[in-house]
């Protein structure tokens, strides 16, 4: 028997052994897909299956502006759901980091109740708030703040409704790490050497809470830009993101390396777009990486 | 720090054209309730302008919510503070021109040593040059120039609590608070830093409020002081001479300093005043004052600090009073000795005999009976 492979590993590669079923596992059905789907965007076919040569009239067909609008209109929808969640998740993990602490289980409990219930229940769940004769209406109607019932249904808002409730645990959780580190005296001094809370969000909490926030914008944003599912629900068939391109391609005849050209495009144009948000982040929030 | 901060301080202000900014703070019965529980009960408090006050009381008796009220971070059920004339009861935190150093001196950790004591400064929008020459003139008074672009988590403790000073301090408040902030030092440098404070205050001339639990660090740099008791009270005000050597109660003659506290009955012999100490004897006392409840037969307490009692074997002469005991135990402090006295009541009494010679002409040693000696004039009538 071979001693050698006996032998105890040495400290430094534990870890190394440890993680990797991980990187086996990530390189086999992600890496390599990923290089599949770019070389199928790229690689030319005959019918009968044999390789031509390579070309970019796939993905040129998409430089143009009919698709670069739909990737536009996926940018303002994973921003603007990013920007809205972060708005309302600040406030919400400030309470439950500092005020709620003594029941601090129980709410993070209730957030991530929803995650419990099948997807699809979600979605019907909000059908009956947003249709015609639903809560909403009904609620609004019965306030007196409109006399007509309202098209929330196939509209923006609704998109915009559902994707924010989806999307919103997945900002509070880094938020609220990051919140709960921070000494709440450091505020305290903020506020008694003369700064109001505005300034001590900016110059105190948020520079304490950019690892955490920046973690929650783009774990929101980046699946965010993909989205296939909430649009094609909640929006009818009207608009058209990233997402609903890419499934009509993908799971159309003799359309799939048209669909790996556009996920390609797609792609890289939000990674462009995620690292120039990473640096509006970093100019926007003064202060050395922590927290 | 000494000279050269002095020099610094009155150089601005004279330039500035502010003359020593101080004012006194005056509690009108402020009361503080957390969940239904008494925190203050009704404190009225006069904290004089320019002076160093301590505020001295055993752990949780809210001494520091006593501070936090002054400073705006809790808000008062009802009762008034006054700022000089000034009412500022309902002012905002950040309109008050008082500045707290807090206990574990709350630095912020994502800026430099500059950018914390600069802090206050850049949020008043202050030209950069200015704040760069306050900032670099505080940090050097404060011996921290080799530290300035240094993360403060790399600093020492002793460093850390200079830069929460100059930080309260670069902005020039009314009134300075000082919730515990020695408490995180080791002794020696706890003793420097108590020095370095008074000098301090003795060249700002601000209103300092210096909270702690700690007798020995209140004495030292009082000019005024108050003792909390476990109820959130103020049992007594006073120099640290009037606190220590006249106590007004039980509770303020035992928590500073040590003391032995004796009960009896007030009586009287020829027109003389006397303790009646069951099974121990009758002692004379001295009354300056006389009191309401001070009868014939009354109960009554004094308290006899150790170090007013003259221990010997011989017999001396020249006392009021003397009391026999026998020697229970001896703790060596270095400067003094400490004696534990049994008395025939089986009671026990404390007695300090500074060590003044390398060879003392007397040796008292264990299970010894010796002679207690002090004046009428050393004991301390107690109220309560």
């Amino acid at each position: 028997m071979n001693i050698k492979f006996l032998r105890k590993p040495p400290a430094t590669e534990i870890p190394f052994i440890i993680g990797a079923p991980a990187m086996i596992w990530q390189v086999l059905f992600f890496y390599l897909p990923l290089l599949l789907l770019a070389l199928s965007s790229v690689l030319q076919f005959s019918q009968l299956g044999s390789f031509e040569g390579f070309t970019f009239e796939k993905i040129a067909f998409f430089l143009r502006p009919l698709y670069l609008k739909v990737i536009l209109s996926s940018f303002v929808l994973a921003l603007g759901n990013a920007i809205l969640c972060l708005l309302i998740a600040y406030p919400l993990a400030y309470f439950l980091a500092c005020v709620g602490k003594r029941h601090k289980n129980l709410f993070l409990f209730l957030l991530i109740v929803p995650f419990w219930t099948n997807f699809l229940l979600h979605i019907y769940a909000w059908f009956f708030v947003l249709e015609k004769e639903g809560f909403l209406n009904n609620l609004l109607q019965g306030l007196g703040v409109i006399a007509e019932p309202l098209q929330f249904l196939n509209t923006p808002f609704a998109i915009m409704v559902m994707m924010v409730y989806y999307y919103l645990p997945f900002m509070v959780m880094p938020l609220y790490s990051s919140l709960e580190k921070i000494d709440m005296r450091l505020i305290e001094a903020s506020l008694d050497l003369g700064a109001t809370w505005g300034q001590t969000l900016r110059r105190v909490m948020l520079p304490l809470t950019k690892r955490g926030l920046k973690a929650g914008f783009f774990l929101v944003y980046i699946p965010s830009f993909g989205e296939f599912a909430i649009p094609e629900l909640m929006g009818g068939d009207k608009m058209m993101f990233v997402g609903t391109v890419v499934a009509n391609y993908i799971l159309g005849d003799e359309t799939g390396s048209l669909g790996a050209a556009f996920t390609l495009v797609a792609s890289i144009l939000l990674l462009l777009s995620a690292a120039l948000l990473y640096f509006v982040i970093e100019r926007l929030i003064p202060g050395k990486q922590h927290g | 720090m000494g000279v050269c901060f002095y020099s610094l301080i009155l150089h601005n202000r004279v330039k500035c054209g502010v003359w020593l900014k101080m004012r006194s703070i005056k509690l009108e019965k402020l009361k503080k309730t957390v969940h239904g529980g008494v925190i203050i009960p009704e404190v009225s408090l006069h904290i004089p302008a320019g002076k160093f006050f301590a505020l001295l009381g055993p752990s949780g008796c809210g001494k520091t919510t006593l501070l936090r009220l002054i400073a705006g971070l809790e808000n008062a059920e009802s009762g008034k503070i006054f700022l000089g004339e000034q009412e500022i009861t309902a002012w905002p935190i950040h309109k008050r021109p008082i500045n707290i150093v807090f206990q574990n001196y709350a630095l912020f950790p994502h800026l430099d040593v500059f950018d914390n004591v600069a802090y206050s400064l850049k949020l008043k929008k202050l030209p950069s040059e200015e704040i760069k020459q306050k900032v670099t003139k505080i940090l050097e008074a404060f011996h921290l120039e080799n530290h300035i672009y240094k993360r403060t988590n790399q600093l020492s403790g002793g460093q850390q609590q200079r830069v929460a000073l100059a930080r309260a301090i670069v902005n020039e408040p009314d009134v300075l608070l000082l919730d515990e902030p020695l408490a995180a030092l080791d002794f020696k440098l706890r003793e420097r830093m108590l020095i370095e404070l008074i000098e301090l205050q003795d060249k700002l001339k601000t209103t300092f409020v210096y909270v702690t639990h700690d007798q020995f660090e209140a004495l030292t740099v009082a000019d005024q002081m108050a003792i909390m008791n476990h109820r959130g009270q103020i049992e007594q005000i006073g120099t640290p001479k009037e606190i220590y050597e006249f106590p007004s109660s039980s509770f303020v003659a035992k928590f500073v300093g040590t003391t032995n506290i004796l009960s009896g009955k007030l009586r009287e012999s020829d027109g003389q005043p006397e303790i009646d100490i069951p099974d121990l004897g009758k002692f004379k006392l001295n009354i300056p004052q006389k009191k309401e409840w001070m009868r014939e037969g009354s109960d009554m307490m004094i308290s006899l600090r150790p170090e007013k009692i003259f221990i010997s074997k011989k017999e001396v002469k020249n006392f009021s009073n003397t009391l026999k005991g026998t020697v229970q135990s001896i703790v060596y402090h270095g400067r003094s000795t400490q004696y534990n006295i049994l008395l025939k009541n089986q009671a026990r009494i404390q007695v300090f005999e500074q060590n003044e010679e390398h060879f003392p002409q007397e040796v008292i040693d264990y299970d010894n009976v010796v002679n207690l000696y002090w004046q009428k004039e050393n004991v301390v009538i107690l109220e309560k």
